[in-house]
């Protein structure tokens, strides 16, 4: 059957040498048409086989739980993809996070308990002595959803456009994002090049408190203003290359400017004392109508420009992919990072991985960072206790397992150790604050299920 | 401003100077196509580190945008 229609095609190829460009066309298509059935399939079945048209869904389940009741997350992610003729795409993105638990204030362990004023400022919280404040009524949603569209443009171009928004119980963040790419070298190069803009908004209950005020008594809300708003500009530029046939290398410049209210309405700097220890408001409230000690408000800059280089190489040998990766950034605020990223990804089996993860991170301090606010001195025009503005280390070590269901679709899970610690400098340490815990290490655990399915 | 023009100095020079003499031919790319090849093989895992580390360090992109998002920094 397959041989006649072939046949058929062929004499009408002959037939037609004279024929019309229209002609012709249809000529092609008949051949074509006899080529797939020769195949035993359709012509429409091999179009679709070859661009795999549909959906497909990309999901994974996180828990990230930190140590000492601190913040813990619960996090559903979907990222949905749509591929339609001729390389286009849709990616539709879907988080949701279910937070809570505690979260450093800023503020320092003493040798006696410490009250303080919710960010709320319709309670205090006490920390017991020895301990590190956390402020615990850290509960929040948090939703975010993203949508771009893919496509080539002509043989060498495509670009990629997008919008992502995402909203907390106070905080709301809206985006846009671009990016345009063009291969050369027989496509073995791929220059990128993108900007994101983002418009976000902070509106927290009882209002944004503002910069190197006093921590108040409950209900007084003298130094609250209503919401803050901050923008922010990101600009990238990517080459890809092949180097080789199992050697692929990335090189991104990025440069970031973020203007608007860049502080932490949350977290505070305790004032202390010659010896070093938080002074005591006075005359002193019960513990029930405000802060025990005097403590400010953190106050930031109001712009921030950080430039980022990141390089990536993949390496394929006998089955196993080598991926790592390296990260500098330096920005204005003083802050210099470096981040070295590897992952080993070893087939066990025609269907199964493991891959082992190592991260190291390290970052210099803020120039505004201050453990604390010694009594006596002017209150400096920035100032920051927030341990995420200090000098500290970071390892990330984990494992993740992968493997094939029997319907074909992707499952892995991975389980990761995060454990921040802080380098304060002696200088910055002020009496009985030497040989103190002032910034306990941070321990977090990472454990994500992935499902992948489609088409 | 002058360390963005510096670096992206560094990287057009790169570009110009040293990868017309790489890469394969087209028939060359079976390794290449794997998925396990692709920059970002896990896409979903990539986006919850990044969000992991922007909410508890100061450093944020480099492989992609950085900017905003969450009010967890």
């Amino acid at each position: 059957m397959a041989a006649v229609v072939l046949a058929a095609a062929v004499a009408a190829a002959i037939k037609g040498r004279a024929m019309s460009q229209r002609n012709r066309r249809s000529i092609t298509g008949a051949l074509a048409a006899a080529t797939c059935t020769l195949l035993g399939t359709s012509a429409t079945e091999s179009v679709q086989a070859q661009e795999e048209l549909g959906w497909d869904f990309n999901t994974s389940l996180l828990y990230y739980g930190e140590d000492d009741d601190r913040v813990q997350d619960i996090s559903f992610k979907s990222l949905s993809t749509r591929t339609y003729v001729d390389d286009r795409y849709l990616i539709l993105g879907l988080t949701v996070d279910a937070l809570t638990g505690a979260s450093p204030n800023g503020g320092l362990p003493q040798s006696v308990p410490q009250t303080f004023t919710q960010p709320s400022g319709k309670n205090t919280f006490t920390t017991p002595a020895g301990e590190l404040p956390l402020e615990d009524a850290y509960r929040d949603t948090r939703v975010a959803l993203t949508a771009n569209w893919e496509q080539p443009l002509g043989r060498l171009y495509a670009i990629n456009v997008g919008a992502s928004a995402s909203k907390e119980f106070d905080y709301l963040h809206l985006g846009l994002n671009a990016r345009i790419s063009r291969d050369f070298n027989n496509r073995n190069t791929t220059v990128s090049g993108g900007f994101a803009v983002a418009f976000d908004e902070i509106d927290p209950i009882g209002g944004v408190p503002t910069g190197l005020t006093q921590m108040l008594p409950v209900g007084d809300l003298s130094n609250r203003r209503g919401s803050e708003s901050k923008d922010i500009l990101d600009v990238i530029l990517g080459v890809t290359q092949v180097v080789s046939r199992n050697f692929l290398v990335q090189l991104n410049y990025s440069y970031s400017d973020s203007s608007g209210y860049l502080s932490d309405p949350f977290k505070i700097v305790t004032l202390v004392d010659a010896s070093g220890d938080a002074v005591r408001l006075l005359p002193p409230l019960p513990p029930d109508q405000g802060p025990s000690h005097i403590n400010y408000f953190e106050h930031r800059p109001d712009s921030r420009s950080k430039h980022s280089l990141y390089a990536q190489g993949k390496y394929y040998m006998d089955g196993k992919v080598l991926d790592a990766s390296y990260r500098y950034m330096t920005d204005d605020w003083e802050i210099d990072s470096h981040t070295l990223d590897m992952r080993l990804r070893w087939p066990v089996g025609s269907d199964k991985f493991l891959e082992p993860h190592l991260r190291y991170y390290s970052q210099t301090a803020a120039e505004f960072y201050q453990l604390s606010l010694p009594e006596g001195d002017p209150l400096p025009e920035f100032v920051s206790a927030d341990h995420r503005m200090g000098d500290f280390d970071a390892i990330t070590a984990g494992l993740k397992f992968g493997w094939k269901t029997g319907g074909g679709n992707d499952m892995s899970a991975r389980l990761e150790f995060y454990r921040q610690t802080s380098n304060v400098s002696s200088g910055q340490l002020i009496g009985n604050q030497v040989g103190r815990d002032n910034v306990p290490d941070l321990n977090a655990i990472i454990f994500q299920f992935g499902y992948k399915f489609g088409k | 401003m002058r360390i963005g023009i510096l670096m992206a100095g560094i990287l057009v020079f790169g570009v110009l100077s040293g990868c017309s003499s790489m890469g394969v031919e087209p028939w060359e790319r079976d390794i290449l196509a794997k998925e396990e090849m692709q920059l970002t093989a896990d896409p979903i895992e990539a986006a919850t580190d990044d969000h992991i580390y922007f909410s508890k360090e100061a450093s944020s992109g480099g492989r992609g945008f950085g900017g905003g998002g969450c009010g967890c920094n």
